[in-house]
């Protein structure tokens, strides 16, 4: 899979070209993500099925869904990829659209603060409760979401350092368009 | 509860901000996630625990079934096998009045017993049959609006997604709303077939096919028509979960029908995956902002509030709250994707399905069918946007052509909330224990609650 399959080249003014390399890294997580959970509950099938189950297997399902999805929130925040009510924003233009845009990316960037200080604060009081039947502690789930609110951090500064030098206007963007530029 | 300011003030001001950044454009679950942020500040509850509500959202068992459901739909759109499926539906349906617009429907019939996603039906038949539907002289807001119309079918006629997320939210059985979906799911087909029949386009008139064309059809499209029986087989034997049954489909698509019909394919696998992780972790991020919501909701005792005013009204009749209920969620699905709604509402919904004592399988398809119907109703009808973007319309356009279509809708949630005896049919048949039936200690059968 190069680079350019499955980097998205939509709103290019809005980013680094060195961070490409980071988008494909976790796309391709997202994909060992569903790949893997679709493997452990396929294994979990086949071992209960011969009378050998492996209870572990759930934990490994469940641990590939939650950093899939939770990878999957930040590579989709750089993306624009995110399900969006509407986006009054990309009506307007000039300063306003800056104003509008600034506060939106603000606002994304106070959530993923938010995640990665309490998400850190939970991951540190997981290694107090463990998940059954491996004894695992729980703080290696909770650790997927500071690790998303990092990335999403990132990913809402360079949009908007970015706009700030670029302007945001671009492509409309569109909640329904998943491009891939094949 | 210690809290300063009132309740109905912080239910208020969270459903302002997470409209009011939602529609400036701040993505869904941040919109969400912030309102409950700024909702905990004026609570006694920690930031941690709020944050921790976030993972805590997606920590179900439940839930993995939808990625395998979208996958499905990614690999049967991306291998290009569902036109195996649209040469059927045209030897069926094809030489009737309107012909292409039939297709349409039934082909979103099929293609729903394979997939829970609406929007892979609306990808699937824009770039396939819409081509050439403007070629015959359709008008493109009428492709539009019946695409979009036909493709809410995918919710309905099980695998649906937005079912496993109501059984995964309200546990409820998610093989119950599976089965229960069927009954509007097929009114809705049926009556999209007679709108179009009567008062569509008339298009070009085919010749009926021959029966050996309609055998060549059927012979050529049976490796991805088996994924339903596999689905449902599985769940209804008892050999899958909801999951396992989805995983099963996705091993078959993978290990049979790609090799056998699109073996090309086969080396752009591991980019349908991919796709496939970012496309599944989409709702799952609004999940995660609409548990965070839910909760923060349910402590402030909103389904109370929001209960108390229906029975205002309602009394206890459960037919009386249900029609309510599909009022108020025909306003939330014009404004609220249908996933957060159905998270940010349950406990709601909890509250009046104990309050009306009505089956809990009936009320879910009640509300799923509802849901559907927002799909294409403004500002924010997702599967509309999508169709007339796709088909290169305005969207108002497509909207005034969708407008006859809203009453096959509306009657079929009527129908859904007046004959639970028909929409829940066909889980008593087989699946009896979904819908709160039990073994007759006496003998054989099941006793089934009024």
């Amino acid at each position: 899979m190069s680079n350019a399959s499955i980097v998205l080249q939509r709103d290019r003014h809005l980013k680094w070209r060195a961070f490409d390399p980071l988008e494909w890294l976790l796309m391709v997580l997202c994909g060992i993500a569903i790949g893997g959970f679709s493997l452990s509950v396929l294994c979990d099938i086949v071992t209960r099925t011969i009378r050998h189950p492996w209870l572990w297997l759930q934990e490994a399902t469940s641990i590939f869904f939650v950093y899939g999805s939770f990878i999957g929130m930040a590579v989709a925040t750089r993306r624009a990829d995110h399900l969006y009510l509407s986006a009054i924003t990309d009506s307007l233009s000039g300063t306003k659209r800056t104003l509008a845009e600034t506060f939106n990316r603000l606002v994304v960037l106070a959530c993923g603060l938010l995640m990665v200080t309490f998400g850190y604060t939970n991951f540190l009081h997981g290694f107090g409760s463990f998940r059954m039947p491996s004894l695992t502690p729980l703080a290696w789930w909770y650790l997927c979401v500071p690790v998303s609110g990092f990335f999403i951090c990132l990913f809402v500064v360079e949009q908007l350092v970015n706009g700030w030098r670029n302007g945001f206007e671009g492509q409309p963007r569109s909640e329904t368009e998943k491009e891939f530029t094949i | 509860m210690s809290t300063t300011v009132e309740p109905g003030l912080i239910v208020f001001l969270m459903a302002f901000l997470f409209l009011f950044l939602g529609y400036l454009g701040v993505p869904v679950p941040f919109a969400l996630a912030s309102g409950v942020f700024v909702a905990t500040t004026l609570t006694p509850i920690s930031m941690q625990s709020m944050v921790g509500q976030l993972f805590n959202g997606l920590d179900s068992e439940a839930l993995l079934a939808v990625p395998f459901f979208l996958l499905v739909g990614e690999l049967m759109t991306s291998a290009d096998v569902t036109r195996r499926m649209i040469v059927l539906a045209q030897t069926l349906v094809g030489h009737l009045r309107g012909g292409l617009a039939q297709v349409v429907t039934v082909f979103s019939m099929f293609f729903a017993g394979i997939s829970g996603s609406s929007t892979a039906d609306v990808a699937v038949l824009t770039k396939t049959i819409a081509p050439e539907m403007d070629r015959e002289g359709y008008d493109l807001p009428f492709i539009a609006a019946l695409i979009a119309s036909a493709a809410t079918i995918a919710n309905l006629i099980p695998p649906s997604i937005m079912a496993v997320v109501y059984g995964a939210t309200g546990s409820v059985s998610i093989a119950g709303l599976f089965l229960g979906g069927v009954a509007p799911g097929v009114f809705i087909g049926i009556g999209l077939m007679i709108f179009s029949f009567l008062f569509g386009p008339v298009g070009v008139r085919r010749a009926r096919s021959s029966f050996g064309e309609f055998t060549e059809a059927t012979k050529r499209a049976a490796l991805p028509l088996i994924i339903p029986i596999i689905i449902m087989g599985g769940i209804l034997t008892g050999w899958f979960t909801p999951t396992e049954a989805g995983m099963a489909a996705v091993a078959y698509i993978v290990l049979v029908v790609i090799p056998l019909l699109r073996p090309d394919h086969i080396k752009h696998l591991p980019r349908d995956f991919v796709h496939a992780g970012l496309l599944y972790s989409i709702p799952m991020a609004a999940v995660a902002g609409a548990s965070a919501f839910g909760w923060m909701l349910a402590y402030l005792r909103g389904p109370d509030v929001v209960a108390g005013w229906i029975q205002h009204y309602a009394g206890t009749d459960g037919r009386t709250i249900m029609l309510l209920l599909a009022a108020l969620f025909v306003i939330v699905g014009d404004f609220v994707d249908a996933v957060p709604a159905i998270i940010i509402f349950m406990p709601i919904l909890l509250r009046l399905q104990e309050l009306g004592n009505i089956n809990s399988v009936h009320l879910g398809v009640v509300i799923v069918t509802t849901l559907a119907f927002g799909l294409i109703t403004p500002p924010y009808g997702l599967t509309l946007l999508m169709a007339s973007k796709f088909c290169n319309v305005p969207f108002s356009k497509a909207l005034v052509r969708s407008l006859p279509l809203y009453v096959v809708f509306l009657s079929a949630i009527l129908f859904t909330i007046f004959f639970p005896e028909i929409v829940l049919w066909l889980p008593k048949m087989l699946l009896p224990e979904s819908v709160g039936c039990f073994k007759n200690p006496a003998g054989t059968g099941y006793i089934c609650p009024q």
